[in-house]
């Protein structure tokens, strides 16, 4: 049988999708690749996965899966024929353990939703990225998603207490468990963030959090970028934790209050947004001590939010920052680099460099207290040429980053986007150890085959082989 | 060069370690790895030694090496407006903490008692006290530099606070038992100390830990529950206001388990109330409410107390795992109990880094 | 042979789409489905492969596009401003222009070549409704017919149209106002029409409802029928040109309405001019013009026609005069998921319809109340036949107007 016949026996023909322009609608998620997609599956149970990948593997075709489509890396993009398994179907949330405080929930059910659910239960799951209207839970294991409040609670790892995985076997293994620290070796913290490549996750055992009491939050405005940094790190020294600490520069500013009318100040090089979470009277009390910090260090401007709705309003800012970029031009790049924090200033200072000589408009929004940037650069594709200059401008921040003692992604994971860049920061010998373990889950490239690591990564001169593998 | 001569220069030796044919303590990461590269070469049983606090783990080994980590005691760089340290394996957790405190920073392993090193509680999976506030100690773990069975070193992860650049072998190293290497350094994650801290003694530890925000720690022992707070004074008169207990001033933890036999109990927190029915009343616990960890201690327990104590746990999702065990437990009653379903995946993880097996070998469940 | 009209989706409307995603939960089908295809993402990247020459206009485009509710919950969520609504009506203009078979639409053949363009012909529709209904029609009509004429209020057999009536209040008009009767609105929910025209008489509104209109034209320019929209448009100009605002009881023809500049020259002031009853309505209470009542413990489930809440955006003044009516508004749904109506959809696609239906029932019963208010005679329809019996289905206005004893 065809593949295509096999596929629409187990499936139907709805839920299994050939034609050329269905098929071209997946080709891409939310970053700037495109590739092409062999055929497109849309299964609503494990068993059906199990299938799939079974039936994928006997046409001899790897195996790609996907959320919402909204990764920026190019996790979900195929890079040859490939069979795409489609998870948002596989949207329930089962077994809410409100005493636990644990659910488990499908891989497409979807981040923001699943905090909406909880509500009632005075709990949610804190990972939040930028995209958790829309992105899902499987695609935030899939790249170890984080978010505005990282800071405070950690990325998505540390949110995910198991994975139910089909493997490359075609068995369903869970990782992890209920109970702390499961025995043997953590093969879940390995699975989060793997982008896909060691298996297809089909149920997620999610932490949640309880809803703090409280919350308070602060605009601090700065007429340079130092003081605001400065601010970022006193604060925190200070032993504050905030739950969300965010910076947006002049550029990001006006694009925003342009769009949004949160009343940010536009004459400001930086503004911060600090929220404070806790119990009522702490959360005064520190927010009276991050205010006089912030005057400390040369803030020209300090608010803190008179009315809940106030403080909705400069968050929506803080949110729609892309979309008010989009308005700015039809296209952007938007890049995620780590770098220590004390190191902010400096590497902003080179991005703002490489914006100027690659004539590309660059604007920063980003995570302050985690050192987590977002250059972005704002372009025209229609521009002949200006895609070259966006991918060298892209290469020399995550250059920049790197000789700054940081990390290649925050959040976004590495996919295609920044594979060829593993070299910059991990030798052919930690590339290698990385290629094993993946070989380990996944020994002939069934998942997401040609994404992560560059290729060559297992090098077959490095290290021992197993015990027997020689006579 | 024959193996004596060139493992002399590394010769040492290490009180409580058992007995093996070499003691070794290597003065940096490369030498630990040349050690294990010898070791593949002539099939011997590695096994690490840190502080020798957390041996009791898992199935034993009868190690041709002891590797101790002692040597490997440097604090390679602290950059404190980073809240990053990183620090060699073999430094004892009690002076990390007292440098770290000079600044009011803490990696949060304060309360790992006795001569722990910080290679030691990663290895095996010590989260201490306050997990309920800063989560397990394997989020704590930004890089590690390791030195692979297979005589390599690799380092994974980086010296920042958030990273979704390849796979997470830092976490990964967390618990491994050095099944998988030796860990030469790790980059940590700290924390800024809390202003004001207090200990709440209060009659209820389930409705305690509903009703506080977020506490660092709700902890219940044979004498009495007591939840732990940290934060800003405003912070902390609010949150006992709301809890019915008396307040002292500090953290005061309850002591470490001393007795012969010390079983571990996990399970899902929802079951923490439960679990610590099944404790006979003669013997001493510590249960950390809102985790799912309960630290059980007898000189008198049998092997049957011990499966039965296992066989609630597993009933209810959970383990029951060995810190200690008294000589005569240890016919009848298994170190991990039923092993995972993962284990033949787990084999093969273990085989990627130490594909011939010199690492603590047999040592985690299913005898990987 | 990509696009070949003048309506044709425009590169700016395509490239303005960032492939963000954020439209996606917002979207029904694609919560049906699952499926980025049936999502606007998904059919902007589909009308882009049609502009690149990837893909042509075929009988799969033609599934694809016509799979849309055109309820628009996308535009509001799009942080990029990409005006969906219009993309997708060039996006059926070429379907209409390119697919001969597409062309003989189920509106058409439902309702006639002409049909709602002339107050006529729906007129003898009601007339047969209105017989069915005696006959109990919805047990022996086929399945696709059954649940509209389940949704229908009951009708009488005599005409009860507003059409050429002009209604003056007590003294100095604040404005005179042009009421569109629209085509079904004229004939099945002439209720509605009337707590309109008393209401905004009240309100200090010259009313007239102009004898030379005739449809909007909305369901032919969703459908991609271009001339029978232009057509329509213009005639709509001629028909209201004396008036100071026009004011439309059905969120529909409104939205419609108020985008004229797509479909005729002269429409962007035209447009200028359009509000929502709930608008006038609203602000007319808010300035003291109309009476406030106090809350009196009845409740109102609230459902946000697209149309009201996407295209025009209007959330708060259909709330804000409930409340006025002493109503304790109740909310069904966070995000206003189209309720599957849609305008014809629910005849094209009844199954999805129904599914989309139910849901909203399922939201509704779940407030507690017996009452929902709808601002679209579409979703009203929709509505009354998904949640059944033992619930009342009524435009805002007319639950004021009833409050405040205006009707």
């Amino acid at each position: 049988m065809t593949l295509t016949a096999e596929l629409v026996d187990l499936l139907g023909t709805a839920r299994v999708l050939d034609h050329p322009l269905r098929r071209h609608v997946y080709g891409k998620d939310g970053g700037v690749t495109r590739g092409d997609v062999e055929l497109v599956c849309l299964p609503d149970t494990t068993s059906e996965v199990v299938e799939i990948v079974r039936i994928a593997r006997r046409h001899g075709l790897p195996v790609i899966p996907r959320g919402a489509g909204t990764g920026l890396a190019g996790g979900a993009v195929p890079l040859g024929p490939a069979v795409m398994i489609v998870l948002t179907r596989m949207d329930r949330i089962e077994d809410v353990d409100v005493e636990s405080k644990t659910a488990w929930v499908g891989p497409g059910v979807i981040n923001l939703e699943l905090s909406q659910h909880t509500h009632r239960h005075g709990l949610h799951y804190a990972p939040d990225p930028s995209s958790q209207s829309t992105c899902t839970v499987g695609g935030n294991v899939a790249t170890n998603a984080g978010g505005l409040h990282c800071l405070a609670e950690g990325t998505t790892v540390a949110h995910v207490l198991a994975v139910e995985m089909v493997t490359a076997d075609g068995e369903v293994v869970t990782l992890g468990g209920e109970a702390p620290d499961p025995i043997g070796l953590d093969l879940r913290a390995v699975a989060v963030g793997s982008e896909g490549t060691l298996g297809v996750v089909t149920r997620v055992l999610v932490r949640l959090t309880e809803n703090a009491p409280a919350s308070q939050t602060l605009l601090l405005a700065f007429d340079d970028i130092e003081n605001a940094a400065a601010t970022v790190s006193a604060i925190i020294s200070e032993g504050i934790v905030p739950g969300a600490l965010e910076m947006m520069d002049r550029v990001t500013v006006e694009a925003v209050e342009n769009y949004v009318h949160a009343g940010f100040p536009t004459e400001a090089a930086a503004v911060l947004l600090a929220e404070i979470v806790g119990t009522s009277a702490g959360v005064a009390a520190e927010a009276n001590r991050v205010a006089s910090i912030a005057r400390a260090n040369g803030a020209i401007d300090v608010e803190i939010a008179s009315s809940p709705a106030q403080a909705a309003l400069w968050w929506k800012g803080r949110k729609s920052a892309f979309g008010a970029v989009a308005q700015a031009a039809p296209d952007y790049y938007l890049h995620d680099t780590v770098v220590p924090r004390t190191k902010l200033v400096e590497v902003l200072r080179a991005v703002y460099a490489i914006g100027r000589k690659y004539d590309l408009l660059m604007m920063n929004v980003f995570h302050a207290g985690d050192g987590n940037l977002h250059p972005l650069m704002a372009y025209d594709s229609a521009q002949p040429g200006v895609l070259d200059r966006v991918h060298a401008a892209a290469e020399e921040i995550v250059r920049a980053s790197i000789a700054a003692g940081g990390a290649l992604s925050g959040e976004h994971g590495i996919g295609i986007e920044k594979r060829d860049l593993m070299g910059l920061t991990f030798g052919p010998v930690d590339l290698d150890a990385q290629a094993r373990l993946r070989e380990a889950f996944d020994p002939e490239q069934v998942f997401n085959p040609g994404k992560v690591l560059p290729e060559g990564s297992r090098c077959f001169d490095y290290g021992r082989p197993p015990v027997g593998a020689e006579a | 060069m024959n193996l004596v001569g060139q493992l002399a220069p590394y010769e040492t030796e290490v009180a409580g370690a058992p007995n093996a044919e070499f003691t070794v303590a290597p003065p940096s990461v490369e030498d630990a790895a040349r050690i294990l590269d010898l070791a593949c070469e002539r099939g011997l049983r590695v096994l690490t030694w840190g502080g020798g606090t957390h041996q009791g783990y898992g199935y034993g080994v009868d190690p041709d090496v002891v590797l101790s980590t002692h040597r490997l005691d440097r604090l390679i760089d602290w950059s404190p407006d980073d809240l990053v340290a990183v620090v060699e394996a073999g430094v004892k957790v009690s002076t990390l903490e007292e440098r770290l405190a000079e600044k009011g920073q803490s990696a949060i392993l304060s309360e790992i008692p006795g001569g722990a090193t910080v290679g030691g509680s990663i290895a095996a999976g010590i989260s201490g006290w306050r997990r309920l506030r800063y989560g397990p100690i394997r989020d704590r773990i930004l890089e590690a530099t390791v030195a692979t069975g297979d005589g390599r070193v690799i380092r994974a992860g980086g010296r920042v606070v958030k990273n979704a650049t390849g796979y997470d072998i830092p976490r990964l190293m967390t618990g491994s038992l050095g099944s998988l290497g030796v860990i030469g350094s790790v980059a940590l994650k700290l924390w800024p100390v809390a202003l004001h801290a207090a200990t709440v003694t209060v009659e209820d530890p389930t409705l305690a830990l509903a009703t506080a925000y977020r506490p660092i720690a709700v902890l219940e022992t044979n004498s009495a529950s007591a939840v732990y707070l940290s934060g800003t004074d405003e912070a902390l008169d609010e949150q006992i206001a709301s809890l019915d207990g008396t307040r002292a001033d500090g953290h005061l933890w309850p002591d470490p388990l001393d007795h012969n036999t010390v079983l571990v109990m996990r399970v899902p927190s929802r079951h923490t109330a439960a679990a610590v029915t099944q404790v006979e009343d003669s013997w001493d616990f510590c249960a950390a409410h809102g985790v799912g960890e309960i630290r059980i201690g007898s000189n008198t327990a049998s092997s049957d107390d011990a499966n039965r104590l296992r066989q609630w746990a597993e009933a209810h999702n959970g383990a029951l795992v060995v810190e200690r065990l008294a000589d005569d437990l240890r016919s009848g009653f298994d170190p991990w109990g039923t092993p995972p379903a993962t284990a033949g995946l787990q084999r093969r993880v273990k085989d990627a880094f130490d594909p011939v097996g010199v690492c603590n070998p047999g040592k985690l469940p299913g005898g990987v | 042979m990509g696009w070949v009209t003048p309506e044709a989706p425009k590169p700016e409307e395509l490239s303005a789409c960032i492939q963000c995603g954020l439209c996606l939960p917002v979207c029904p089908t694609f919560r049906l489905t699952g499926d980025e295809v049936a999502s606007p993402r998904g059919r902007l990247t589909a009308m882009s492969a049609v502009a690149d020459g990837i893909a042509e206009v075929d009988d799969t485009f033609h599934e694809i596009m016509s799979f849309c509710l055109q309820c628009r919950a996308c535009e509001p969520a799009c942080p990029s401003l990409v005006p969906f609504g219009r993309a997708m009506e060039g996006a059926r203009a070429e379907i209409a222009a390119q697919l001969p078979s597409a062309k003989t639409s189920l509106r058409q053949s439902l309702l006639g070549r002409r049909g709602l363009g002339s107050g006529g012909a729906v007129r003898g529709i009601t007339r047969l409704a209105a017989l069915g209904q005696l006959a109990e029609a919805d047990r022996w009509l086929p399945g696709r017919l059954k649940k509209p004429i389940a949704g229908l209020r009951r009708l009488g057999l005599r005409s009860t149209s507003v059409i050429g009536q002009t209604h003056r209040p007590k003294g100095t008009p604040v404005a005179t106002v042009g009421l569109l009767a629209g085509c079904v609105m004229d004939s099945w929910f002439p209720e509605v029409h009337k707590a309109t025209i008393a209401t905004l008489v009240a309100a200090g509104y010259a009313v007239s409802v102009p004898e030379s209109q005739s449809c909007c034209g909305a369901l032919a320019a969703h459908d991609g029928a271009v001339d029978e929209a232009k057509a329509l448009a213009g005639t709509a100009l001629q028909a209201f040109r004396d008036v100071d605002l026009v004011v439309s009881d059905a969120a529909g023809c409104g939205a419609h309405l108020k985008e004229l500049g797509h479909w005729a020259s002269g429409g962007r002031d035209f447009s200028s001019k359009v509000r929502d009853v709930t608008e006038l309505v609203a602000e007319s209470i808010s300035v003291g013009r109309l009476p406030r009542l106090a809350e009196r413990g009845v409740s109102v489930a609230i459902q946000d026609p697209c149309h009201l809440r996407h295209a025009q955006r209007i959330v708060a003044e259909p709330r804000d005069l409930l409340r006025a009516g002493g109503y304790t508004v109740l909310e069904i749904d966070p995000n206003g998921m189209c309720c599957g109506a849609a305008g014809l959809y629910s005849v094209l696609r009844p199954e999805t319809s129904s599914e989309l239906g139910d849901r909203k029932a399922a939201q509704v019963m779940a407030t507690g109340a017996r009452i929902v208010a709808s601002a679209n005679p579409g979703c009203e329809m929709q509505l009354r036949s998904s949640l059944g019996s033992g619930f009342r289905v009524a435009h805002p206005v007319e639950l004021y107007a009833e409050a405040v004893g205006l009707v």
